[in-house]
């Protein structure tokens, strides 16, 4: 792991389990409703809404956390050097939302300026272990830009192999 | 399976099931549609009369194209050696909708031996092929005579690059309008570009990373190969008369520069042609390959993905999902409650 990952990496983490303590909270302005307040628009009652963070690793790489009080939205934009991992990153983040529902908390459009967001719910924390979902986060996060990069040295690697398959047999 | 096979295999089988009867069942009627790459079809089919004369046709897009550079003579001359068993249908005979036939009769072949009857189904299989090299080899020829023409001369004086710069470039236009070959004799060289169209920008920035280890192979290790050289949607400066529509952002140049070691004639110079004009299919094949291959590591890791999020669920859960603790008597066996 490099020099800068690692304490990014922890930040994250540190703030991640702090913004995610969540309780069941029903709506205030509708009867019986029940709605993660982060996702409405929360001009009525804005005592419902946490300060949002964003912890970044440099300007590519950066994390977004928005708390409320029975809800957490976290949002990644993952480093995208040049073309080919712009493309990449656009592939990988759209194969995982089209399975949002096998991913409990991943949601289907991210927030604008990032690639992939997640909303975990009250729900989500009583089905499920926090700990263990805040290292999903971290490990996605570790996963996500070494996959990345292997794809990109496997097409250069590939493109190579092709390249000299074609140009061989002409002599 | 990195190249392309430049024959059609199933012409080949079909053939070779009819030219080696296994049993009966063979000598039934034919009627068999074939495709292959760049909106090519061969239709197959026995004559109603007679079982032993085969029909067999080809139909390409860019015909006009090849007609203009002698493709009949070209095939003639291909074909012309199994006169007997294969007849060459004149224009007027050719099958509704196709570009081309060829009758081919089996009961000519039974006395020929083995080799005879293998050969001939070889160099049907490269029909495609050989319409395409036509011309490749027009172009080759000319080279010739260039090369014999200025043998002896300054080809660095003005007049004669400006008369190598008149020299008329053959073109192809083998995808319909938008995809297109380019051939430019020299008197040094031959000169072959690709146009080629990216459909999606996916495609476009992956064929962008293998065009440029195209160029750089060359470089590094195949020193003998012909130079390639890549340009994005501006056309390479030789053929910017002959190309229409410029200026599009998903078009693609791909210059080859062929040396004379590489047409040498006999059977370097064919290899050249049989390989030089399969590039669009290779090279697209494997953009498709490498996306193929990215789609089934996505989905390795995103089953990677769900293993460590199911990690969170706590194994046991009652019926509202909520987490409970395992409950086990003295002697480690469990109450299983509510299940049976």
């Amino acid at each position: 792991m490099s020099q800068s990952l690692k304490p990014y990496l922890t930040a994250v983490r540190s703030s991640l389990t702090a913004a995610i303590c969540l309780e069941d909270f029903s709506s205030q302005v509708i009867e019986r409703h029940n709605r993660p307040e982060i996702e409405v628009d929360n001009s009525h009652n804005p005592e419902l809404i946490l300060n949002p963070m964003v912890i970044a690793r440099n300007e590519n790489e950066k994390i977004l956390i928005e708390p409320s009080i029975n809800s957490v939205r976290i949002s990644i934009k993952i480093k995208q050097a040049d073309e080919i991992e712009q493309i990449l990153v656009h592939k990988f983040t759209r194969f995982l939302t089209s399975r949002a529902e096998n991913f409990f908390i991943l949601r289907r459009v991210p927030i604008k300026g990032y690639d992939i967001s997640f909303l975990v719910t009250n729900i989500h924390t009583e089905q499920m272990l926090k700990d263990k979902l805040v290292d999903f986060i971290i490990e996605f996060m570790e996963d996500v830009d070494k996959e990345i990069s292997e794809m990109k040295l496997f097409l250069n690697a590939r493109a190579r192999v092709i390249a000299e398959a074609y140009l061989t047999p002409f002599d | 399976m990195l190249q392309i096979e430049q024959n059609n295999l199933l012409i080949k089988k079909t053939f070779t099931e009819k030219v080696f009867p296994k049993d009966e069942s063979s000598s039934k009627s034919l009627d068999r549609i074939v495709t292959d790459f760049d909106f090519t079809t061969y239709h197959l089919s026995t004559l109603n009369d007679n079982k032993d004369l085969i029909l067999f046709s080809i139909y390409l897009k860019f015909w006009n194209d090849l007609v203009k550079y002698g493709v009949e003579s070209y095939l003639t001359e291909k074909y012309e050696k199994f006169d007997g068993p294969v007849t060459i249908l004149p224009k007027s005979d050719v099958e509704m909708n196709y570009n081309y036939s060829l009758v081919v009769d089996l009961s000519q072949l039974q006395g020929a031996d083995e080799e005879t009857k293998q050969n001939l189904i070889e160099e049907l299989s490269f029909l495609k092929r050989h319409c395409m090299a036509a011309p490749f080899e027009k172009a080759f020829a000319r080279y010739d005579e260039l090369a014999q023409t200025y043998a002896n001369s300054n080809t660095y004086s003005e007049e004669i690059q400006a008369e190598l710069q008149k020299e008329d470039i053959l073109t192809i236009n083998y995808r319909g309008s938008d995809e297109s070959i380019y051939i430019k004799p020299s008197f040094d060289r031959v000169t072959v570009i690709f146009s080629t169209l990216f459909k999606d920008e996916t495609d476009k920035i992956f064929g962008k990373v293998f065009l440029q280890e195209f160029v750089d192979a060359r470089k590094r290790s195949v020193q003998t190969a012909p130079q390639v050289l890549y340009s994005h949607s501006e056309p390479p400066l030789d053929i910017q008369k002959a190309v229409r529509n410029t200026g599009d952002d998903n078009k693609g140049y791909v210059t080859f520069v062929l040396f004379p070691r590489h047409l040498v004639k006999g059977d370097r110079r064919d290899n050249c042609i049989s390989h030089i004009q399969f590039f669009r299919n290779y090279f697209h094949y494997h953009i498709k390959c490498s996306k193929a291959y990215m789609h089934s590591r996505m989905r390795f890791r995103v089953k990677e993905f769900l293993k460590i999020l199911n990690r969170a669920k706590p194994e046991n859960v009652d019926e509202e999902g909520k987490s409970i603790e395992t409950k086990k008597t003295a002697s480690g066996r469990r109450f299983d409650i509510g299940r049976v």
